[in-house]
């Protein structure tokens, strides 16, 4: 939805992307005109009230670009004659990233259950389970009294029984499901499964490795993803690679208490679920952190001071956009 | 110290933009609904002040 819209020697629009936006509040921050006011941050992130993070006033706004072009999760989109500044190579561009090294991944989804944003989606393909095994096995439905015990015991599940039309029952054993484990055979009580495993016979089964290999494809949704660096941490195999939008830290004032269970304010807001209560305060892991400063903003004590070192915006053009971004770095808090 | 709920600028709860937002965001159970005024209860308040910065009619504050 278009926030604002105006027609002159161009026709500049700006809108705001609710599902984007974090509350982190850096629009209203670096705003010039101040036409950017936040909302109820704390009952907004409870959902307990349907609210904006983000107000933009109408009037105030002068659709410079600048709130579109700073706002870390692109949740502004600003357009010049229809054309969203993204892609004008005037404009400043972030540098955060977050990539997966394909050649490394081994799609074990490791990233995609620890993803606060559900951001990433891993897709594989398993390997044939019976080019993993190999062995024979059959069933003589001469012999068999359809019993159902070795449907009922296998533990892969290879087996069905279909005594339905009980004239004419029948036994099927799945080969793709079979790993040879030869547990029906032993616990059938008329011996009618002949079954032997050819891996345990031979020692060790010589395989195609090829045919050992999971394949898949990993994604990561850069219109959801934070740039937190929850998958390069739990990634067991190095293969995720983030690049965040701030350097720096985030610290406590001393001189502030912290409320703990009752107020949780920090966690609530945190796009990266980077906050967690240790001893009954807040505590920031910084390898999740990315300096956005949302919890900054809705802790009511003021305890939370952002500190970034460097904005990794690039092509940064004008001074003066310099300078209004330039008020994100050093110390912050409300 | 406690919070305090200036019953003037708060008004009645059926008229209040957050629909009684100072309720909801206390999960102490500091503020309850009597006769739809928010009502505080002092032993229950942790001084966390969310209510204060949540409320729509800037109607809660703490004497300084």
């Amino acid at each position: 939805m278009v926030s604002v819209e105006r027609e002159g020697e161009q026709k500049r629009s700006l809108s705001y992307r609710k599902n984007k936006c974090v509350g982190c509040g850096i629009c209203s921050d670096i705003c010039p005109t101040e036409a950017l006011r936040l909302g109820p941050l704390v009952p907004i992130a409870r959902g307990l009230v349907d609210m904006d993070y983000v107000n933009v006033d109408k009037n105030k706004c002068a659709l410079c670009g600048l709130c579109a072009s700073s706002c870390p999760f692109d949740a502004f989109q600003f357009k010049i004659d229809d054309i969203n500044i993204k892609e004008n190579e005037l404009y400043p561009k972030w540098k955060s990233s977050a990539e997966i090294d394909e050649e490394k991944c081994l799609y074990c989804k490791a990233c995609e259950t620890a993803c606060p944003r559900d951001a990433i989606t891993v897709s594989r393909e398993l390997p044939d389970r019976n080019k993993l095994v190999s062995g024979e096995i059959e069933i003589n439905e001469d012999t068999c009294i359809y019993c159902g015990i070795c449907d009922e015991m296998c533990p892969a599940d290879a087996i069905t029984m279909n005594n339905e039309n009980i004239q004419d029952p029948e036994i099927i054993v799945d080969k793709d499901k079979c790993v040879y484990c030869l547990i029906c055979k032993r616990a059938c009580p008329v011996d009618a499964i002949k079954a032997a495993c050819r891996s345990c016979s031979y020692g060790v089964y010589e395989i195609n490795p090829e045919d050992a290999d999971t394949k898949g494809y990993t994604f990561i949704d850069n219109e959801t993803c934070v740039k937190c660096g929850w998958c390069q941490e739990i990634c067991p195999v190095d293969a995720a690679i983030v690049s965040k939008p701030f350097e720096g830290e985030a610290i406590f004032a001393e001189e502030a208490e912290c409320k703990g269970e009752s107020c949780h304010a920090c966690m609530d807001i945190c796009p990266c679920n980077a906050v967690s209560l240790e001893d009954g305060k807040s505590v920031i892991n910084p390898d999740f952190c990315i300096l956005c400063g949302a919890c900054a903003k809705a802790c009511p004590q003021n305890r939370i001071i952002i500190k970034r070192d460097k904005i990794n915006l690039e092509n940064v053009r004008s001074k003066s956009w310099q300078k209004q971004i330039d008020k994100l770095a050093g110390v912050e808090s409300k | 110290m406690p919070v305090e709920i200036d019953a003037e600028k708060c008004g009645k709860i059926v008229n209040c933009p957050g629909e009684g937002l100072c309720i909801k965001v206390c999960e102490q159970g500091a503020i309850v609904n009597e006769n739809d005024d928010p009502v505080l209860i002092p032993e229950n308040c942790d001084d966390c002040d969310l209510c204060i910065q949540s409320c729509p009619n800037q109607a809660i504050s703490k004497k300084s």
